[in-house]
């Protein structure tokens, strides 16, 4: 079976590494994007499953991000879990048409629920 | 509509009326280092990971208490501004900035960064307070430091400007360009001493910008930025002390 691969959009390095070891941990193949614009890049290359996205990052904010992803058909479709300090002020309702299927609290979660999110979306 | 004493502007509006910087934009600066401190300790608990994970992260942990700890110095240090008298004297910004280099180069190295100061030929000296000049520049590095790209230096450099009357240091980050609305946004706070909005600046309130800008008024200095093609330029202009021309 194909390992799941995931994106992680996340411009504190530091972080975005603590994601990625529990995500390669737990099976999964994981890649790091520092901001917006190498996520594009990566998307492309690597094709994610799913994308871990933080939401106030280096030059353009995820909300850019999302915007561009919901202009193709293909980018469109994957599946966005958005892992942020700003959870408590998001509404998953809102965010649904732009593919966001799970929102984190950076500030709560447990390290980890970023891979129980990420089981959960692509069952 | 002047708020009554003691009364709150909402966090995109700005300092407190009373001339704090808004409690909402500090937690706001302080959640992202304790959030990762966190999400590392946790990890840690687990105890199954190998012990170089295990060192790093500790070194992690630690170097991200510092940076927020700075952070909380700084605000501490900003609200009792008025309150003080600060001593202006002739510093010399190289020894100052090689102070800083020193200082923040085990956190550049642990980022895989570098910091590094532009050597001058000729010394020079400003006036300035040398607490809340270094803490200005400290700022402007941690702040470079999350801008810079991946194996690249920030550069800390002292320019003499205006026939030698002002001296300017500045620290120049190597990573995505701000966009031209987050820049003209951002020139547009610091000129008039305000706290950016959460928005304008990608991940940050700019609480440390506006600190940086009311110790620079403490000292009769101005900051601001200047936009790249490769990142930007954050800059303090001060100053030059005419002890020089003197001897």
């Amino acid at each position: 079976m194909k390992t799941p691969k995931v994106l992680i959009v996340e411009d504190d390095e530091w972080l975005a590494e603590q994601h990625l070891r529990v995500l390669s941990l737990a099976g999964y193949e994981a890649t790091i994007a520092l901001h917006a614009i190498a996520a594009i890049q990566l998307i492309d290359d690597i094709h994610p499953d799913v994308i871990i996205l933080d939401v106030l990052l280096t030059g353009n904010t995820a909300f850019a991000l999302l915007h561009e992803l919901q202009s193709y058909g293909d980018t469109g479709k994957i599946p966005i879990i958005i892992c942020s300090n700003l959870a408590s002020e998001l509404s998953i309702d809102n965010l649904k048409p732009y593919g966001v299927k799970r929102i984190l609290d950076k500030t709560t979660m447990e390290p980890d629920d970023v891979v129980a999110a990420v089981r959960n979306v692509l069952l | 509509m002047g708020l009554a004493p003691g009364e709150h502007e909402q966090f995109y509006n700005g300092p407190l009326n009373d001339g704090l910087p808004s409690i909402v934009a500090a937690a706001h600066e302080l959640k992202s280092p304790l959030a990762l401190v966190r999400q590392l300790s946790l990890m840690l608990e687990t105890g199954d990971l190998p012990l170089a994970d295990q060192k790093r992260m500790l070194r992690q942990i630690s170097l991200t208490s510092e940076r927020a700890l700075r952070l909380t110095s700084d605000l501490t240090r900003s609200v009792r501004l008025s309150d003080a008298l600060f001593k202006l004297e002739p510093i010399n910004p190289q020894q100052l900035c090689e102070d800083i280099v020193r200082e923040l180069a085990p956190l550049f190295t642990a980022h895989n960064r570098d910091v590094k100061l532009v050597s001058r030929k000729h010394h020079l000296l400003l006036v300035a307070n040398r607490d809340l000049l270094r803490r200005i520049i400290m700022n402007f590095s941690d702040n470079a430091l999350h801008y810079t790209e991946n194996d690249s230096a920030v550069e800390i450099k002292i320019v003499s400007l205006k026939s030698g009357n002002i001296i300017r240091l500045c620290v120049r980050d190597y990573g995505p360009a701000l966009p031209i609305d987050t820049l003209k946004s951002l020139q547009g706070k610091l000129a008039n001493c305000a706290p950016t909005p959460v928005h304008a600046r990608p991940q940050s309130s700019g609480l440390g910008l506006y600190i940086s800008s009311q110790f620079a008024d403490a000292m009769n200095g101005r900051i601001g930025v200047t936009q790249h093609r490769d990142g930007a330029t954050f800059y303090i202009d001060l100053q030059a002390s005419q002890q020089l021309s003197l001897l």
